[in-house]
């Protein structure tokens, strides 16, 4: 079935003629000469996607076909407007999508078949927690936010990026193991379901882990991430939405108690609330947000064309490359482009939860729901950030903002998923009428 | 799990919808309201874009352009003030920082070329952003005299064309350079006497003497008095709020009315006062335009209503139970401007019709077409034009003979009243001049004021008044 990747490669080539087609808007914008500068370095790009596309060809030809090309056109549009902010950058994260791709390519040749991964999940948490724990021990605090390792030469990683993905497998394999116990609740309290501690501990646990993470990495955002995906895991293991209800509101709780209790937090949501209030000082980065938003309009004047950069060479809005990556495209695109961008990633989730869908077993599907609520989350956490309707949570947008932790991970999540998406495909073409591998939980 | 999945799909697609609704929001909804927010950087780029057209005297003299230059690729624009300190205050500043000013905050639409067709235009690119020329009423010649006669005295100086209601010169003491505004706003700001104040338009004092003019006005018109109506001054009226005396407790025994106003008898017009009654007074105030703002085109904030205030509270001007012989004699809570001293001889210069001052006298475009042009503005009879030409003669008097002599120019008939105001420091006046040229063909008319001086009205400010009506009338 080669098809699949014919088509894959069909996607493709129009992501990459819109890749290209903004580089020249970008190019035409800066009316003094036609720049070639960027060329080597995007060509370079689109052989990354290339190579990646060969790796699923031989490792994964049954796998999703519009997962990459997506994933190509959010990366292209992420590049081009770091380029646009300032060339280095963009240099920069060409690199990191390089490494990324190779990191893709990496995960095609060494898992060929991601149940490996169950078999050593409880290692993998370990791991996960032991870079959380790294993280908090040797971190740096940058903005604030310890989240970030100095491995030398003043370059830094967010080992949080990693473990994110690391806890995801984690979380596929254990409840994978325990939704039956979770799903059947033995007792009732107060007319309420309760499962019986042994599984519920760990829940409790990993709540009082993400409030933890808040605190010490200072980290509102990951916390929130972290248990969003959890409640997300939880959610398509059990069935169960009062779990995902009470997890919400112990986690509500637990972050007024933050917000409270931390300035900092309190500070970013007030910020939120009356950002209008303090224009110039705690207000100034989201409503600088959203005059470049007001000022896009529906069109956008076209990207290089928006008012992003001073004379002096800073940023209009602050963080401008990293968080608030997604108000420079729309304000340069305007609200058709920011609807695109969105749908781009919509389209993506909805291509993850497919594959989750379409897997054969529970461990595939919470893996790839779990890995695919990562992405959309984290997504909707920092748009939601940087056009006020949440508080403000210093995540990255996945595949577009700068830096190399995420784009690397991000590009072996997205490996992992096509993986489970070739393995259902091939499995059930192994076995015309397969058995259902997994029971559904008995409903009461 | 599949069904779980797919209702975890929706969730967050719902999420996302609710991201794709909040951004049309922002960027179509709520987009014009953002776009005029102080601090908006985006609105400021968007000014520095923009080729802003030029403020120039009616002489030609360029008080304000714009000066290109490339930065990153792109055009740019900074505005630069010519003249520097000349006129600041009427033309204002267009900053960055510091907002719009003067005319360039009134005039911004024109000047920033979004006029007529020309925003549709822009907004689809098939025009580019060129901002049109105000020509203003302002002289040259004019303003640098009221500029130089001021000196280093605080004080304003308005001088109006009678016949049209334009702005000669408006001048306002101490001042300030528009081009530093960017660079040293905050030392200009915090410097003594508040120079960014423009004391034209802004700066309040009590009329003195010159509000005589006023009561003459109301009495000439009550029917119930002439010029030549007699009256005999024992150097004291006494009123419920006190006696009132004559300024050097002096006494004028039998004179007119005509010799009252030259004379400025303070017993006399505090009797007309008392005569007339508030209701009779105030309906004169309110036809000069007092307890109005003078439909002047420079920002509301900058324009303060003149009137009788009680605790900042503007009053009626017919106020019931109100000491109207005091304010017959200028007094009793009265704080007018300059402007709208120079409103009340524009009037009587202008055969009783009062105009709306006017700084701007027309617009023209790009290529040289006007696209606005002045055309004067009525804003009613406030006495017949008899009334008038007696006033004038009364107020000729006041120069020839009166108080008002150091305003008088050689082979010229000029027409004013003096006023000196006392402040609350004992020996320090507001010293006051009001008055225009030539009595039979009315070219200029004045009000000056001079701040805080231990003379009087006719001995500082009608020297000023002279130098800038000779300098109008010569030009």
């Amino acid at each position: 079935m080669t098809g699949r990747r014919t088509l894959e490669l069909g996607v493709l080539a129009p992501a990459a003629v819109l890749g290209l087609l903004g580089l020249a808007s970008v190019a035409s914008a800066r009316a003094d000469a036609f720049e070639t500068g960027p060329l080597p370095g995007a060509i370079a790009v689109l052989f990354v996607f290339l190579a990646m596309h060969i790796a699923l060809r031989l490792r994964a030809p049954l796998a999703d076909p519009y997962l990459l090309p997506i994933v190509g056109l959010l990366t292209a549009i992420g590049l081009v407007e770091l380029h646009r902010i300032d060339p280095a950058l963009a240099e920069d994260q060409a690199i990191w999508v390089a490494v990324g791709g190779a990191v893709f390519v990496g995960v095609l040749a060494l898992l060929p078949d991601h149940h490996l991964l169950e078999r050593y999940r409880y290692m993998i948490g370990l791991g996960g927690v032991l870079l959380l724990v790294a993280t908090m021990i040797f971190g740096t605090r940058i903005n604030g936010s310890k989240l970030w390792i100095e491995i030398g030469g003043g370059q830094t990683v967010q080992l949080g990026e990693v473990a994110k993905v690391m806890i995801v497998i984690f979380l596929a394999g254990y409840l994978r193991e325990k939704r039956e116990l979770l799903a059947i609740p033995t007792r009732r309290r107060m007319g309420i379901p309760v499962p019986p501690m042994s599984a519920l501990g760990p829940v409790l646990a990993f709540l009082a882990a993400a409030l933890l993470l808040v605190v010490v990495l200072n980290d509102f955002g990951s916390g929130l991430l972290f248990f969003g995906v959890f409640l997300a895991m939880v959610y398509i293991a059990t069935g169960r939405a009062w779990y995902v209800g009470i997890g919400a509101a112990l986690f509500a709780v637990g972050a007024l108690a933050i917000y409270l209790a931390v300035p900092r937090i309190e500070a970013r949501v007030d910020g939120w609330l009356t950002p209008f209030d303090d224009p110039q000082g705690q207000g100034f980065q989201l409503v600088q947000s959203l005059y470049a938003l007001a000022e896009g309009g529906i069109l956008g004047p076209g990207l290089g064309r928006g008012f992003l950069v001073t004379e002096q060479g800073t940023t209009v809005i602050p963080a401008l490359e990293t968080d608030f990556i997604f108000s420079a495209v729309a304000t340069e695109l305007g609200l058709v482009g920011g609807v695109a961008i969105l749908l781009g990633y919509l389209l993506l989730v909805q291509r993850g939860f497919a594959i989750a869908m379409d897997a054969n077993d529970g461990f595939s599907k919470l893996l790839a729901g779990g890995l695919t609520a990562v992405v959309g989350i984290q997504a909707f956490l920092i748009i939601g950030g940087v056009i006020r309707l949440i508080p403000l949570t210093g995540v990255t947008l996945p595949f577009m903002s700068y830096g190399g932790s995420s784009v690397v991970t991000n590009f072996g999540l997205v490996a992992i998923l096509l993986v489970v998406s070739h393995r259902a495909q091939a499995e059930r073409s192994r076995e015309p009428a397969p058995p259902p591998a997994e029971v559904e939980p008995a409903r009461e | 799990m599949n069904r779980s999945i797919r209702r975890l799909y929706l969730t967050i697609a719902g999420g996302f919808v609710a991201l794709a609704v909040l951004l049309g929001y922002w960027q179509v909804v709520a987009a014009s309201g953002l776009e005029d927010r102080s601090g908006n950087l985006q609105t400021a780029q968007r000014d520095r874009l923009i080729d802003r057209g030029r403020i120039l005297t009616a002489d030609g003299t360029v008080l304000a352009a714009s000066r290109a230059r490339r930065v990153d690729g792109q055009r740019i624009f900074e505005r630069v003030y010519p003249q520097g300190s000349l006129a600041a205050h009427a033309v204002g500043y267009a900053s960055e920082q510091q907002g719009k000013t003067g005319l360039e905050a009134t005039w911004n639409r024109f000047l920033a070329g979004s006029f007529g067709t020309e925003p549709l235009l822009q907004r689809l690119n098939l025009s580019e952003k060129k901002g049109a020329d105000l020509h203003t009423y302002l002289r040259s010649d004019v303003q640098r005299v009221a500029t130089q006669a001021l000196g280093a005295q605080r004080g304003a100086v308005v001088a109006l064309d009678p016949r049209t209601g334009g702005v000669l010169a408006m001048a306002s003491s101490p001042t300030f350079d528009p081009s530093a505004i960017n660079t040293d706003f905050a030392s200009i700001n915090t410097q003594p006497g508040a120079p960014l104040l423009n004391r034209a338009t802004g700066g309040t004092y009590p009329p003195g003497s010159t509000f005589k003019v006023v009561t003459a006005t109301a009495a000439l018109e009550s029917d119930l008095f002439r010029a030549t109506s007699r009256f005999d001054d024992t150097g004291s009226f006494s009123t419920p709020g006190g006696p009132i005396r004559n300024f050097g407790g002096r006494r004028f025994g039998e004179h007119t009315l005509r010799a009252a106003l030259t004379n400025s008898i303070n017993t006399t017009f505090a009797r007309i006062g008392t005569t007339l009654g508030a209701a009779q007074l105030g309906a004169t105030m309110s036809a000069y335009g007092f307890g109005e703002r003078p439909p002047i085109d420079l920002p509301e904030n900058e324009v303060v209503i003149s009137g009788r205030r009680r605790d900042g509270q503007l009053l009626p001007n017919d106020e019931n139970g109100a000491d109207v012989a005091r304010i017959a004699i200028g007094q009793e809570r009265l704080d007018v401007t300059p402007l709208q001293m120079a409103m009340v001889v524009q009037a009587i210069a202008n055969d009783g019709t009062l105009l709306a001052p006017r700084l701007m006298q027309r617009i023209t475009d790009d290529g040289g077409s006007v696209v606005r042009q002045h055309v004067p503005e009525d804003l009613g009879q406030v006495a017949d034009p008899q009334t008038a030409a007696e006033l004038a003669g009364m107020m000729q008097n006041v120069v020839d003979e009166g108080t008002g002599t150091a305003a008088a120019l050689s082979g010229l008939s000029v027409a004013g009243k003096t006023g000196t105001a006392e402040t609350a420091d004992s020996g320090r006046n507001q010293a006051w001049f009001i008055g225009f040229a030539p009595v039979e063909d009315p070219q200029v008319a004045v009000a000056v004021v001079i701040e805080d001086t231990p003379s009087t009205g006719g001995e500082v400010a009608a020297p000023v008044a002279a130098q800038v009506m000779r300098a109008a009338l010569e030009g």
